[in-house]
């Protein structure tokens, strides 16, 4: 069954074009003069009950110009978007009733009530039953340690405890979409891997659906099973994870030290080394996708084997310099996508 | 699903006010400070006003005790603009950062939702303040007091405060439309000021221009006649009620037109 449904979606802005200085400013009070930006361009898109969906893209590609459309408050220049069946825009509060939205850096709760008074007030809003509300409440519990949030003042709560109440309450009245915007932005590592796996629990307790935006490839691959690429308002990618690695199947990292010690070199002395071999490695082999780029003390050799031989790499470098440590690795998911957005290929 | 009439809409409100005024309450020392702030503030209007009268016996044929009534009138009638509608005031920095889209997902009514977030207890302060002037101006007026007398000064009262939050929705919402609104809103509540004066005291231009385009004549001036000259109601105050309410109406319809209009700034 399809909860969303995106057909042939447009979506263009329109934008004044300002002329330079004093006169120009002046001028442009009274301009007609606009041009047109495509900020969604011909997107279609379902999305099926339960599914977590990753919708992915650089700043500027029009994820969040999508959303809005999704959730209501924005409409399409043409095409239609369809959640539940109806157009969100056409009624943005019934739309509302049934969608939960968290953005990682925008709290939605009430400043200054305690995170159970914001439930109550919540609970009112939405016109959650008891039974509902209490057994919602009583998943919370089983799922994630909450009491320490409950009596507190949202202002008085650290970012992380702010991020998951704020995740909480977009839950509390069991919608059938809930859109993350960026929902780990800023925390620490085991927020958000406490975030990631209570996510996980309320979509498989609840089959919620779940399109989550991020630039963070670590709640990617640990939520998504499917991911939406666009760029420039064109759908680049729609597929699942798995499926995205194997298009990049033949690219390898080569993982090199050239110290004993990992500390040792300082930050600006290996920069100069990657950029150096990187010269060196595209003037000497054929392959053009080598890039190499400074990971902690180690060296990243990005190299696709169709192209080029991995052995002969190595030896090349050996050649020139002592390697000490050596170690191959897939291509992570967040090197995919650097190389999608850069490439702007059509998969 | 229910439907959401008012009812529902002022449970939710009373809900969200009762949380807010106890939580206020726990940061005492905040509202005893800010709240003596205000009271200060008007202490001082106050003395001014005095002192200016002390010198005139009287202006334009209004007597002192007549003007003090307007003067009491006037901060009776900020208050719930003050109290209940004080998040317009920050209604620019949410449209400007983008924020302001969190508030777009709530199954209710945006304007609702947005201006129920803030409750400003300070204002109490000069409500009280305000009947305190207005019992000492009435005694010393010897107006006779009746229920009727009572009951029309309430409905003026709510009429006068729907027109100055009126007022106040459409000085806010130009900042869905102009990026440097701030200033909008500082002019037209300066404006407020003069309420605080009887309307005939300015020339004829001022006097349509304070009637009908930024209509403060509606907070206080047309609205105290009720009581100042209950004998020969001008026209205007017979109409403030219904014209407060239609005042308020188009003013929420201009706010929500705007925020309609409005499409965050993207992340």
């Amino acid at each position: 069954m399809e909860i969303i449904e995106l057909i042939n979606v447009k979506r263009e802005f329109k934008i004044l074009n300002r002329r330079e200085g004093i006169a120009g400013g002046i001028k442009d009070l009274f301009s007609r003069d606009y041009r047109y930006l495509s900020a969604v361009d011909d997107i279609s898109l379902k999305i099926k009950k339960g599914e977590i969906v990753g919708y992915l893209g650089p700043n500027g590609a029009g994820k969040s110009t999508t959303i809005k459309m999704m959730t209501g408050i924005l409409e399409p220049t043409s095409g239609k978007v369809l959640v539940n069946g109806k157009e969100p825009y056409r009624n943005r509060i019934e739309n509302a009733q049934d969608i939960g939205v968290v953005f990682g850096q925008r709290s939605q709760l009430w400043w200054s009530l305690p995170l159970k008074e914001s439930f109550k007030v919540l609970k009112e809003i939405y016109q959650v039953s008891d039974k509902d509300y209490k057994d919602m409440l009583d998943l919370y519990m089983s799922l994630i340690d909450i009491k320490n949030l409950w009596d507190k003042p949202v202002r008085q709560m650290s970012l992380g405890q702010r991020t998951l109440s704020d995740i909480l309450a977009a839950f509390l009245h069991n919608p059938s979409v809930v859109y993350l915007d960026e929902p780990t932005i800023g925390l620490d590592v085991s927020m958000k891997s406490k975030i990631q796996e209570f996510i996980k629990g309320l979509n498989s307790q609840k089959a919620t659906t779940i399109i989550l935006t991020t630039h963070d490839m670590g709640d990617v691959d640990a939520l998504c099973n499917r991911i939406v690429i666009i760029d420039k308002g064109k759908k680049l990618y729609d597929d699942n994870i798995e499926n995205l690695h194997k298009m990049f199947g033949m690219y390898r990292i080569m993982k090199i030290c050239f110290s004993k010690d990992v500390g040792e070199l300082d930050y600006d002395s290996l920069k100069d080394k990657a950029a150096e071999l990187e010269k060196e490695l595209q003037e000497n082999f054929s392959g053009d996708d080598m890039t190499v780029s400074v990971d902690e003390g180690w060296i990243d050799i990005l190299m696709n084997e169709e192209d080029v031989s991995l052995m002969e790499v190595m030896n090349f470098i050996q050649s020139k310099q002592h390697i000490y440590n050596i170690k191959l690795e897939e291509i992570s998911t967040e090197k995919v996508i650097k190389k999608i957005y850069e490439g702007g290929t059509i998969l | 699903m229910k439907k959401r009439n008012v009812k529902f809409y002022l449970a939710i409100y009373f809900k969200i006010i009762s949380q807010d005024i106890k939580s206020k309450l726990s940061y005492r020392v905040d509202f005893i400070i800010s709240t003596m702030g205000i009271l200060f503030t008007n202490i001082a209007g106050f003395i001014t006003f005095w002192i200016i009268f002390k010198n005139f016996d009287n202006i334009n044929d209004w007597n002192y005790y007549e003007i003090l009534f307007l003067y009491g009138f006037s901060l009776m009638a900020l208050t719930p603009t003050q109290c209940l509608f004080d998040n317009n005031w920050n209604l620019r920095d949410y449209v400007y950062s983008g924020d302001f889209i969190k508030y777009c997902f709530r199954p209710i009514d945006l304007y609702f939702y947005y201006i129920s977030e803030i409750f400003d207890l300070k204002g109490i302060g000069e409500f009280m303040m305000g009947v305190g002037i207005i019992v000492y101006a009435w005694i010393n007026l010897k107006y006779s007091v009746t229920i009727l007398g009572i009951l029309a000064l309430i409905v003026m009262w709510i009429a006068a405060s729907l027109v100055m939050a009126g007022i106040m929705n459409i000085a806010a919402a130009t900042c869905f439309w102009m990026n440097n609104s701030g200033y909008v809103m500082v002019t037209v509540f300066k404006f407020t000021e003069y309420t605080k004066y009887p309307i005939d005291i300015f020339n004829k231009g001022f006097r349509i221009f304070f009637s009908f385009i930024i209509p403060i004549a509606f907070v206080t001036y047309y609205p105290s006649m009720v009581v100042l000259n209950s004998h020969n109601l001008p026209i205007l105050t017979i109409i403030a009620p219904i014209f407060s309410v239609l005042f308020f109406y188009i003013s929420y319809r201009i706010w929500m037109f705007g925020a309609s209009r409005y499409n965050g700034t993207g992340t």
